[in-house]
């Protein structure tokens, strides 16, 4: 059972997984197990204690896949980690490479666009309460969303295409954690 | 006739107003307490949508690239028709920001900044988020505290109206707009009750699950929220109106483990497509200062 559930999980990951961004590292918050498959059952390989860092390589569903700085792989719960921060998600690898002329650019971009006008990086366009307590309001660009509101067949043609299916699933509890 | 709404025009009439009740137009001032107290009908909270999300959109306008706008759309749509309100007019839009918060309105209007955009992995973790703001938007969230703050700021107009002179009705209604409007400012820099926020995750990721998608997107989002420094100020109005991603990962990650979520682990995650539609998205801008270091991060 529990070798064809790998093997399963295997096929999975050979269908195209979560690539986490190389190198994003995180450390255990709490010990834990890891295990050589992304479920609960599978075999445990090695015994994590709170505070192991390690190199996350991609997640599935509440697992995620890491390397210990020993180099051993295997599969630990998301949540026994804390991310470290790794600049961007997605866009970390896929980026566009920067142009010669992208800081010269820049240099025209003076500051933050946001109301309280912070200046801790060049370019970025900032979004803070300030902003929100000083709007004014913009009917024209909300009559604009029509251009791209979708219909519902469109959607759901295109989550048939990836494929996702629509699954009945229960309400979640709350739960005091 | 709405009995609480009688009974508030009944008790300022008889708070001091009764010299100027003959002079004020007891039917404009009838239907404006009532519009603000009564349950509003599905019209009704899409024009209070519209002001709200025109008030979101002058902070921060959508960005022009169609094929990222229509790609969040169509995963919005397909996640709210897994909602209680599938018919409601659904607008969903990336805003020209680098900050990484998202938001609602009544009526159906979510919108999410190119920073949080960028800072996510797959259209699992996307349909986590935007089931989050969709819940706002189907259990009334905003409209409720909207319509709260309508009917506070109502009575402190009937009593101004009590002051004023022949005439000055005229403008309550204008006036009665306007407080909404600033209700709507100060609502969305202040942000909802904790455990609407609690409530919207704990939905927002069923949504998720129920459109097919890895319900452990919102909770990876999450994480890697809480991987971000603080000090950038790249969550600054995300922290000021939501409790921290700690305490959010610690109720959802609960509640998930008892709700046994981890049996639609397998589902979809979309990054294929998800990363083709970021790289449309224009260079993130240079950082010209170091951010702190990580380590020295708690949350």
């Amino acid at each position: 059972m529990k070798r064809s559930l790998f093997i399963a999980a295997m096929l999975l990951l050979a269908l195209g997984v979560v690539q986490a961004d190389s190198g994003t590292t995180a450390q255990t918050v709490v010990a834990g197990n890891m295990n050589d498959g992304p479920y609960s059952d599978a075999n445990v390989v090695a015994s994590v204690p709170v505070n192991t860092n390690l190199t996350i390589i991609e997640r599935q569903g509440g697992w995620y896949h890491v390397r210990l700085a020993s180099g051993q792989l295997g599969w630990v719960r998301m949540t026994n980690l804390r991310l470290n921060s790794a600049g961007s998600g997605s866009s970390g690898s896929s980026t566009p490479a920067k142009s010669s002329t992208s800081s010269f650019f820049s240099l025209f971009e003076s500051g933050r666009s946001g109301a309280s006008g912070t200046t801790a990086t060049t370019g970025v366009r900032g979004l803070n309460t300030g902003d929100i307590a000083n709007a004014k309001p913009n009917l024209q660009a909300v009559a604009d969303l029509a251009q791209w509101a979708a219909k519902p067949d469109a959607a759901r043609e295109f989550a048939k295409q990836l494929p996702a299916k629509a699954v009945k699933v229960d309400s979640l509890p709350k739960v005091k954690p | 006739m709405n009995r609480r709404a009688a009974c508030l025009v009944a008790g300022l009439l008889s708070l001091g107003l009764p010299t100027v009740a003959n002079s004020i137009d007891i039917s404009s001032l009838f239907s404006s307490i009532k519009q603000a107290i009564t349950p509003v009908d599905q019209k009704e909270e899409e024009q209070i949508g519209a002001d709200a999300a025109a008030t979101l959109l002058g902070a921060s306008k959508p960005i022009t690239n169609a094929a990222v706008q229509e790609y969040v759309n169509k995963v919005g749509m397909w996640v709210a028709l897994q909602s209680d309100r599938p018919d409601l007019s659904w607008h969903f839009a990336v805003v020209d920001s680098d900050d990484i918060d998202a938001f609602a309105a009544p009526g159906g209007y979510v919108f999410l900044t190119r920073g949080l955009l960028r800072h996510m992995h797959n259209e699992a973790e996307l349909a986590g988020v935007l089931g989050h703001e969709i819940t706002h938007v189907v259990l009334k969230h905003h409209l409720k505290e909207l319509q709260r703050a309508a009917r506070m700021n109502l009575v402190g107009t009937a009593a101004q109206v009590g002051m004023q002179e022949k005439g000055y009705n005229s403008n309550l209604d204008q006036q009665l707009m306007d407080k909404v409007s600033n209700a709507t400012r100060n609502l969305y820099s202040k942000g909802l009750d904790k455990d609407d926020e609690f409530d919207a995750d704990r939905y927002g990721v069923v949504l998720a699950a129920r459109a097919g998608y890895d319900p452990y997107g919102l909770l990876a989002v999450l994480q890697t929220l809480q991987g971000v420094d603080p000090s950038s100020g790249k969550m600054q109005l995300l922290l000021a109106t939501h409790p921290t991603p700690a305490d959010r990962i610690a109720a959802l990650s609960a509640a998930m483990e008892a709700g046994h979520m981890d049996i639609y682990g397998n589902q979809a995650e979309g990054q294929e497509r998800f990363v083709e539609i970021v790289k449309l998205l224009p260079p993130e801008p240079v950082a010209t200062t170091k951010a702190a270091p990580v380590s020295a991060t708690k949350q």
